[in-house]
């Protein structure tokens, strides 16, 4: 599995970002570190315990490192949340937790089986 | 026209007045010259005539005085003396000499000659002396002695003694004529008078000065008998007549040279006759030269007379012409005022009008307003009810839980609803405040139509709708627009379209450029949005633009909205200075076109060049493969197109049989005929993998994406192709043909070493990537600050001139950017001036617009794109 088929999979621009960073290297790095990345458990736990506050920060936490690694799917419902929650709980956060949630472990799952790939 | 008149009407009375006063001049100096030339004349005449008068009693008291002298040398002579005639001539000689007499002589009637003196006499005329002889009178005559020459001789009647016994007659006394000469015309006398005695036969006697004539007669000859002989024979004629007469004679000689005036007169004791000439000459000279005089005063006061009349013309001409010129003026002015007062009128009742207009108008809206609330509180009311309703259903349920999923997500879809509603209410109250602004910023057109066409696709794969972007002529792909706003605008349009156009149809985006009218940093942007929908009718086309309305027709009473969009929509085209123009009809469809002119940003740095490869495109779209083999040709690479898949295998089968393939092939995904996957398979299944095939659509292609990548596709590229679109899109295959590394980049893309930058940001990774890109492409120090308190610490405690700029994220725990910003700028440091940055995943104007107001210098959204931060950095460290 290369990087491209990675970000294809995973709901990816790997055109856009690779116009951002001058190495492969470089992406490959943050697409991996992206499954350390505390924002989504973050926004998980302050779900939880009704912190809409602290969640819309996760959610934004999340849109802004989706944007940088261009996670085009994952961003844009990242992004939907945000707005969902910018001022609070609104109904159809619900609806896009669940999609957050849903294209967050396409993200990983794709991460994951490239990075079984690359680390042999 | 009146002016006219009056100023030709003047003219003539000018140049009547001045031939009137010429006129009027010239004939007093003709006149009066001519009447005094007169009477100088007669004055002339009287006076000649005087002075020959004069001459003529001057000869006779001079003559009579002689003869008295003689007489009284008689009477004196003692009667002793009688007897002694010795001691008588003694005594007679000694009395004559002393009178200046140089001759004397005594006569008896028979002429003998008793001389006392003086010698023996010869008189002039032998006929004279004897009539002297005769006469009992004293009488002249004039004669000669040899002793004295010619004397002009004086004789009284006188008895004396004579040597022979008898008794004498006459005394004879003789003097001089030179002497008596000078008596007669005393050298005192007018010299241009001449004098002249002569006797009957014209022979002079005596004259003022010698002339060689003999006689004065002839002396007329030879002075004007050259002109006119018979004209001095007449006047000869004349003066013997007169003279026979014994009559005075006056007559004016006239010649071409000369004029003279002559007088004769018969003189006593004699035949002679006293002429006198005056030459007229000289006072005609005089006379002459005090006409000219006289000529010239006349022409003089009369140049002055007119001289005066025509200033005085003058000015009342100019004092008319001002007055008329004042006249013309208030006139104008009058008429202005008029015109004026009649505009003023005019605007007066146009206001009216206007007035009344407005209260309509006002009404209208009002009415509009309050309907449309009604509307908004029924609109509001339904989702709401729904809302309450579904919620109460739910609680009754709360075991149930297929039920309650059910009602959750009606008020899911509800709530949607009424979010979207309260937005759009939201808006157009900013708008109707003025309090809706416009950022402009640079804005990739790629983008934004990526974006939209990413946003609306999910909308139109629900409706099965048929999309077709068509995207041409793009010379400017970078533009200032708020890109927010122009989002909202294409949004707006296509939510309708899809909204208004039945399951199914189909619905068109069509961008374009044209050079724009405000000069050459502008491009003029075309955005049509066409659907094949249910249209408008004519009435609703009109009102489109106005704020709530809504089309009031069962058709679309079951589709959701404000009717807030195109007012909102509208606004923001006219806030961006363009303009919006619709078609529609009902039934048939609607189309939106929307023109802007907006400015061109400068084309990013990067130069957009790729390899020469040889390429083909395929769609069944003209215009794209056109315009898509031009943008290519503008990145290096010649290319080829053609409208169907079949050709397109005939095309590249060609290719490979000549060993000249294609490097890429672009495929359209929805093709007539044989679509875009099935051609790539086709290619495969003839040539192999060697080629890479790339599909192009305007589609999510995550439904295809599998199929595709069976089918051999290596990649895919959205429509619309801009320029940069296919240069990012083909670049990553640079590397395949040579199976080599691309060269990686080369080296940092500016140098900012030794510059130290604060990045306040909450998220590791997004740090760590901000860290690795920014260090590496820019050389710069980065310290990072975990959110915005660390951020105004650190800062704070470093010393002054330590950081160079602040890039802040907004949304941190702890402390927000606005706030951290708001901090550092209060403390009193000399570099609390510091840039500062925004950088937020958040692109919305009002966002922007919040970071520019808390102090920030800028704004750039994530991602990090190295190149806008390196654009800032320089900005403003740089300077």
């Amino acid at each position: 599995m290369t990087l491209q088929e990675c970000y294809a999979a995973l709901g990816g621009d790997y055109a856009d970002v690779a116009t951002r960073m001058p190495r492969e290297s470089m992406i490959q790095k943050f697409v991996l570190r992206f499954l350390s990345d505390g924002s989504y458990d973050l926004l998980c736990r302050s779900l939880e315990a009704g912190n809409y506050e602290d969640a819309f920060r996760a959610a934004h936490s999340i849109k802004g490192v989706c944007q940088n690694l261009s996670f085009t799917t994952l961003q844009k419902s990242s992004g939907e949340l945000t707005e969902a929650l910018r001022n609070g709980w609104t109904p159809e956060a619900e609806g896009l937790i669940q999609q957050v949630k849903a294209d967050y472990q396409q993200v990983v799952a794709a991460i994951q089986a490239f990075q079984k790939e690359v680390m042999g | 026209m009146n002016q006219r008149n009056g100023g030709r009407f003047l003219l003539i009375s000018l140049i009547a007045v001045i031939l009137l006063t010429v006129s009027l001049f010239s004939f007093l100096a003709v006149n009066v010259n001519h009447q005094s030339l007169d009477a100088i004349e007669d004055v002339g005449k009287i006076y000649m005539n005087g002075i020959s008068e004069q001459s003529a009693l001057h000869f006779r008291t001079t003559i009579e005085v002689r003869l008295e002298q003689i007489q009284s040398i008689v009477h004196i002579v003692p009667q002793s003396l009688f007897s002694d005639r010795q001691a008588l001539l003694a005594h007679l000689e000694l009395n004559a000499e002393a009178r200046g007499y140089e001759y004397m002589a005594l006569f008896d009637r028979e002429g003998h000659a008793d001389t006392v003196f003086g010698g023996e006499l010869t008189p002039f005329s032998q006929e004279i002396f004897q009539s002297v002889l005769q006469a009992d009178e004293p009488r002249i005559f004039v004669g000669s002695t040899p002793e004295a020459g010619r004397l002009f001789l004086f004789s009284v009647p006188s008895q004396l003694p004579m040597t022979d016994g008898d008794t004498s007659t006459i005394l004879v006394g003789g003097m001089p004529v030179d002497y008596v000469s000078t008596l007669l015309f005393p050298e005192t006398e007018a010299p241009m008078v001449l004098s002249y005695i002569i006797r009957k036969d014209g022979s002079y006697v005596l004259r003022s000065n010698d002339h060689d004539d003999t006689t004065y007669f002839d002396q007329l000859y030879a002075l004007f008998g050259d002109q006119d002989a018979e004209d001095i024979q007449r006047h000869i004629q004349e003066l013997t007549d007169a003279m026979s007469r014994d009559e005075d004679y006056t007559t004016l000689i006239e010649s071409d040279s000369a004029r003279r005036n002559l007088y004769c007169t018969a003189l006593p004791y004699s035949d002679w006759y006293w002429i006198t000439v005056l030459p007229f000459d000289s006072i005609r000279t005089v006379i002459t030269a005090m006409s000219h005089n006289w000529i010239i005063a006349v022409y003089s006061a009369c140049a002055i007379v007119l001289l005066t009349i025509a200033l005085l013309f003058l000015q009342y001409f100019q004092r008319n012409r001002r007055q008329l010129r004042d006249l013309e003026e208030s006139w104008m002015t009058a008429q202005a005022a008029q015109q004026t007062a009649e505009s003023a009128l005019e605007v007066a009742e146009s206001s009216q009008r206007e007035a009344e207009t407005a209260e309509r108008e006002a009404r209208k809206a009002n009415k509009a307003k309050s309907e449309f609330l009604s509307n908004m509180s029924h609109d509001i009311r339904t989702p709401m009810n729904a809302i309450v309703g579904m919620t109460a259903i739910a609680i009754a349920n709360i075991d149930n839980k297929e039920q309650v999923q059910n009602c959750l997500k009606k008020i899911t879809l509800s709530s949607k609803h009424l979010l979207g509603l309260i937005n759009d209410v939201l808006d157009m109250s900013k708008i109707e405040s003025g309090k809706m602004t416009l950022t402009m910023d640079r804005v990739s057109l790629r983008e934004v139509m990526d974006s939209i066409v990413s946003i609306v696709q999910p909308q139109i794969k629900a409706k099965d709708q048929q999309f077709n972007v068509f995207i041409h002529d793009i010379p400017a792909e970078n533009i200032y627009c708020d890109s927010v706003r122009l989002n909202q605008i294409l949004l707006n349009f296509l939510s309708n379209a899809i909204k208004f156009t039945p399951e199914g149809g189909s619905i068109q985006l069509a961008l374009y450029e044209e050079p724009s009218a405000k000069g050459e940093g502008y491009v003029r942007i075309h955005l049509h949005v066409k659907d094949n929908g249910i249209g408008m009718s004519q009435e609703f086309k009109d009102r489109i633009f106005e704020s709530f309305t809504r089309e009031d027709s069962t058709r679309v009473h079951k589709t959701e909205g404000t009717g807030l969009g195109m007012a909102i929509t509208k606004y923001i085209v006219t806030a961006m200075g363009g303009t919006i123009e619709v078609d529609s009809e009902q039934g048939k469809g609607t189309e939106f076109r929307v023109t802007l002119d907006m400015e061109k940003a400068e084309a990013p740095e990067e130069e957009m060049i790729l390899p020469d490869w040889n390429m083909l495109v395929v769609d069944d779209d003209k215009q794209l493969c056109e315009s898509a083999v031009s943008s290519l040709l503008s990145i290096g690479i010649q290319a080829e197109w053609t409208l169907s898949g079949e050709d397109a295998v005939r095309m590249v089968e060609e290719r490979h049989a000549r060993r000249d393939d294609y490097q890429i092939i672009l495929l359209d995904w929805r093709l007539p005929g044989m679509d875009g996957i099935s051609t790539a398979k086709e290619i495969r299944r003839r040539l192999g993998r060697a080629v890479p095939i790339l599909l192009i659509s305007a589609y999510d292609w995550a439904d295809i994406e599998d199929e595709a990548r069976e089918a051999g596709i290596n990649g895919f590229i959205s429509k619309p192709l801009f320029k940069s679109t296919l240069f990012h899109g083909l670049r990553p295959f640079a590397t395949i043909p040579g199976e080599e590394e691309l060269p990686e980049a080369p080296g940092p893309l500016m140098d900012f070493s030794g510059k130290r930058i604060l990045l306040a940001e909450d998220n590791d990774l997004n740090w760590e990537i901000a860290e690795e890109l920014l260090t590496a492409e820019l050389n710069v120090t980065l310290e990072w600050a975990e959110n915005g308190q660390i951020c105004v610490e650190k800062f704070k405690q470093s010393p002054t001139g330590y950081y160079d700029a602040i890039l802040m994220d907004i949304r941190m725990p702890v402390m927000t950017g606005y706030e951290a910003t708001w901090a550092i700028r209060a403390l009193d440091r000399p570099d609390s001036k510091i840039p500062i940055i925004a950088m937020t995943a958040d692109a919305f104007s009002d966002d922007i617009k919040r970071c520019l107001d808390c102090g920030m210098n800028a704004h750039i959204s994530k991602p990090i794109d190295v190149r806008e931060v390196a654009r800032l950095l320089k900005k403003y460290l740089m300077e």
